[in-house]
């Protein structure tokens, strides 16, 4: 059992200075690091935000993800040496033979241990994505006015058709209103809307739906705020009425009082 | 049988639960690793707002796993409940020892990964609980 020590080749060790970058998100990296000395912090990029997750001390390892999908997927998060650091550099294609070579049973539990640790990091990330569709968005309407904070919010999922203000009248794209109030809606389309026509914060478009109760309602509006959510493959805005018609209006002041 | 030959030579003993019975208990006392043999366990977590579900295992699957994260720990408490699932489970309690033996027996790199996917997915499964409870 002990000799099992002596047919592993050296590993490399580097040594990082205090807020030198040792991971990358979305680099395609397959190394797993374990920590000598010192100490890492592992943050997400979102944009131009750092979201710290985890500061790793001495002794334990990151990285790991690779072995999961074999490096098929980029890094996750990115990591920065906290501290001056020295780190151990594993190879995944050694670990994935000692892998193969492990005694049955305990292969057997790790194979368990990983697929739920994926299913959990699913799970994690269809929450969190959940999360900020439900509350976040909404928060973003009553931001752009406190008058709309009077109104009341009615959840809905209506089939919509929209256009660029200033576009040709004939150009229909497609989304769905997540959410209604007398001050603006949630509007949720596919990213590739974006790829012809600018979706972004200040962009106006011209929408029109019909309402659950067979009203029609049309509408000018401008968008507050829009989120691209990878994990839904959805691209997701919250928009203010810059300009509804009286009769419109009332259509929708009607819908949101029943 | 739907449990892998190789893995039932290391069970010791074989236990019977009735339907909706409790298996292992959150918060108790205990290191043994089991795995199902015949029915389905819901595996449940307390929160301050009851008890959550967070995954239904089946024939073949194991309980128990973070024993081998840190085998010195004495008194290791569950972190979650097994409970039997609509109908009556057949458990099989596995040699604990000689699984922790085979362990030890992995370089310590292979080892060090391991322990990490374990816990890992202990922290990853209190992230998903906290985060559907807020």
């Amino acid at each position: 059992m002990m000799n099992d020590k002596a047919k592993i080749p050296p590993i490399a060790r580097l040594k990082y200075k205090k807020g030198d970058l040792i991971i990358k998100q979305g680099d395609y990296g397959i190394s797993i690091y374990k920590i000598i000395s010192g100490k890492v912090r592992i943050f997400s990029e979102s944009g131009d935000r750092e979201v710290p997750l985890a500061t790793l001390g001495r002794g334990e390892i990151f990285g790991e993800m690779t072995f999961l999908n074999r490096g098929a997927e980029a890094r996750a998060a990115s990591v920065k040496a906290a501290q001056d650091s020295e780190l151990e550099i594993w190879h995944p294609g050694r670990l994935s033979s000692e892998y193969a070579q492990m005694p049955h049973a305990i292969q057997y539990i790790v194979t368990q241990v990983l697929e739920r640790l994926v299913r959990m990091n699913k799970l994690v990330a269809q929450i969190t994505a959940k999360k900020q569709e439900d509350s976040k968005m909404p928060a973003k309407l009553e931001e752009s006015g406190a008058s709309q904070r009077r109104y009341y919010r009615k959840k809905v999922n209506l089939e919509c058709v929209y256009r660029p203000v200033g576009s040709s009248p004939k150009l229909a794209l497609h989304g769905k209103v997540k959410d209604l109030s007398m001050g603006g809606l949630a509007l949720e389309v596919r990213p590739k809307n974006a790829l012809n026509f600018s979706h972004d914060k200040g962009d106006k478009f011209h929408l029109n739906m019909m309402l659950p109760n067979g009203k029609k309602f049309t509408a000018t509006t401008e968008v507050l705020s829009a989120k691209n959510d990878p994990t839904l493959g959805t691209l997701f805005m919250g928009m203010e009425f810059s300009d509804v018609s009286e009769g419109d209006g009332r259509t929708l002041g009607f819908f949101m009082r029943t | 049988m739907a449990v892998d030959q190789l893995l039932y030579v290391y069970v010791l003993n074989e236990e019977d639960y009735p339907a909706n019975s409790v298996i292992v208990k959150e918060g108790s006392k205990g290191d043994w690793m089991y795995v199902i043999l015949e029915g389905k366990v819901k595996v449940k977590k307390n929160t301050p707002k009851g008890m959550v579900t967070i995954g239904t295992l089946n024939e073949g699957d194991i309980i128990g796993e973070m024993a081998l994260f840190d085998p010195v720990v004495a008194d290791r408490t569950r972190t979650a409940s097994a409970i039997a699932d609509g109908g009556p489970v057949k458990m099989g309690v596995l040699d604990t020892n000689r699984l922790l033996k085979d362990f030890e027996s992995i370089s310590p790199q292979l080892k060090g990964l391991t322990r990490t996917l374990v816990k890992r997915l202990s922290d990853t499964t209190q992230r998903a609980v906290n985060l559907a409870m807020k």
